[in-house]
């Protein structure tokens, strides 16, 4: 009788850690998730977001975060900028390869009259998003932190 | 037993004096002092004694009577005490609501809609929008999103509620004086019962005193005590944030 309690109860911890191994998993696995948002647009601030974005991923790592650039209204302007500014163009190219997700505003291009293939340096179809805002709002209802620089 | 027994003390001579004897009584001490000599000159000193203590004590005026002035005081303490809760009362009542401004704290979410956070489970989207930029270019650009936002929404049937909360330098495009959207919000806010523009009480006051005039608002929008204080409170209550 002792031996089969002795081993249920063995049983029931070596559940126990299991359960608290996949969670500790979990948690290794899941990224730190931040909407940043561009709307204006000055070069010079346009550049330094980019800058903190990357300098936020440099002091986290990149593998640790979720990050997705929401860009509408004035914003948008920066990927017409790269083609002309270096700077902001080699820091898009750089984000991008370490997967920073740019989300456009539809809303925006057709207000602006704007084509993303010819207009915007290196922005995709998959990237536009139908309204910059409700796409903000979206991704903070699903427990993204916002900021915007 | 005879009188002549009694000794006669100073005692009993003083009661005589002060007529407490009997007339008989009297008469008969008489009688023994006219008797002897040094009696008589005894009851003669303790008579002078008696008249010079009388005399002494004749004309000692009477005490002054302070009534009247005892309460004088009191009254008049009362009477400055009333007058100061008075103007101190008309003051604070004055200032509470001073000629010329709506007193317009309009209790935002009286039925509480609001109150519930905007999870994933909700099926109402809340943005707050906080408007803190002076540029009315930048103010239609967010009229334009707004706008279209809640058109599709609309079309859509899906629940939406907006708020624009200015302060600071964004303030202007809430004030009859500044703003350049004033039809347009007016037909927003008729059309969107679900939008509502937000005004800081704390901008407002701070710009009365700067400028020194009355701050004049558009009719559609409500104040509130603060307005970062309350961009943050929606955020606790799930509302999504958007800077403008």
């Amino acid at each position: 009788m002792l031996k089969q309690i002795t081993a249920l109860l063995i049983g029931v911890v070596l559940l126990a850690g299991c359960g608290t191994g996949s969670q500790s998993a979990d948690r290794a696995q899941s990224k730190q998730k931040v909407v940043y948002h561009v709307n204006y647009d000055d070069l010079g601030r346009q550049a330094s977001a980019l800058r903190n974005i990357q300098n936020h991923i440099n002091a986290v790592g990149a593998e640790s975060l979720d990050i997705r650039v929401v860009l509408h209204g004035r914003g948008v302007s920066v990927f017409q900028h790269a083609f002309t500014d270096e700077k902001i163009q080699s820091r898009l190219v750089t984000l991008r390869q370490q997967d920073v997700a740019f989300n456009v505003c539809q809303s925006t291009l057709t207000r602006q009259g704007i084509d993303y293939r010819t207009d915007l340096f290196g922005v995709t179809a998959t990237e536009l998003v139908p309204s910059g805002v409700a796409e903000l709002a979206r991704l903070q209802a699903e427990g993204y932190t916002y900021i915007k620089p | 037993m005879s009188r002549k027994d009694v000794p006669i003390t100073d005692e009993r001579i003083q009661a005589w004096l002060d007529g407490e004897f009997s007339a008989r009584e009297s008469a008969e001490l008489l009688a023994q002092v006219r008797a002897d000599e040094e009696l008589s000159r005894d009851v003669c000193e303790l008579r002078m004694l008696k008249d010079s203590v009388k005399l002494a004590y004749q004309d000692i005026p009477d005490p002054p009577v302070h009534a009247h002035r005892r309460d004088m005081p009191r009254m008049g303490w009362s009477i400055a005490a009333a007058l100061v809760l008075l103007v101190l009362g008309v003051f604070v009542g004055w200032n509470l609501n001073p000629a010329g401004e709506p007193a317009r704290f309009v209790m935002l979410d009286p039925k509480g809609t609001g109150q519930a956070p905007a999870t994933a489970q909700s099926n109402e989207t809340r943005i707050v929008f906080h408007l803190t930029n002076p540029d009315m270019a930048v103010a239609g650009d967010l009229l334009d999103e707004i706008e279209i936002m809640l058109g599709e929404y609309q079309k859509q049937g899906d629940a939406i509620r907006v708020e624009v909360v200015a302060h600071g330098d964004g303030l202007g495009m809430l004030r009859t004086q500044f703003s350049a959207h004033q039809r347009r919000i007016h037909a927003l806010a008729e059309g969107y019962p679900n939008l509502t523009f937000v005004a800081c009480k704390n901008t407002i006051d701070r710009l009365r005193v700067e400028e020194g005039v009355e701050i004049m608002l558009l009719p559609e929008v409500e104040v509130i005590d603060s307005g970062v204080d309350h961009v943050v409170r929606r955020q606790k209550e799930g509302w999504a944030y958007i800077r403008v």
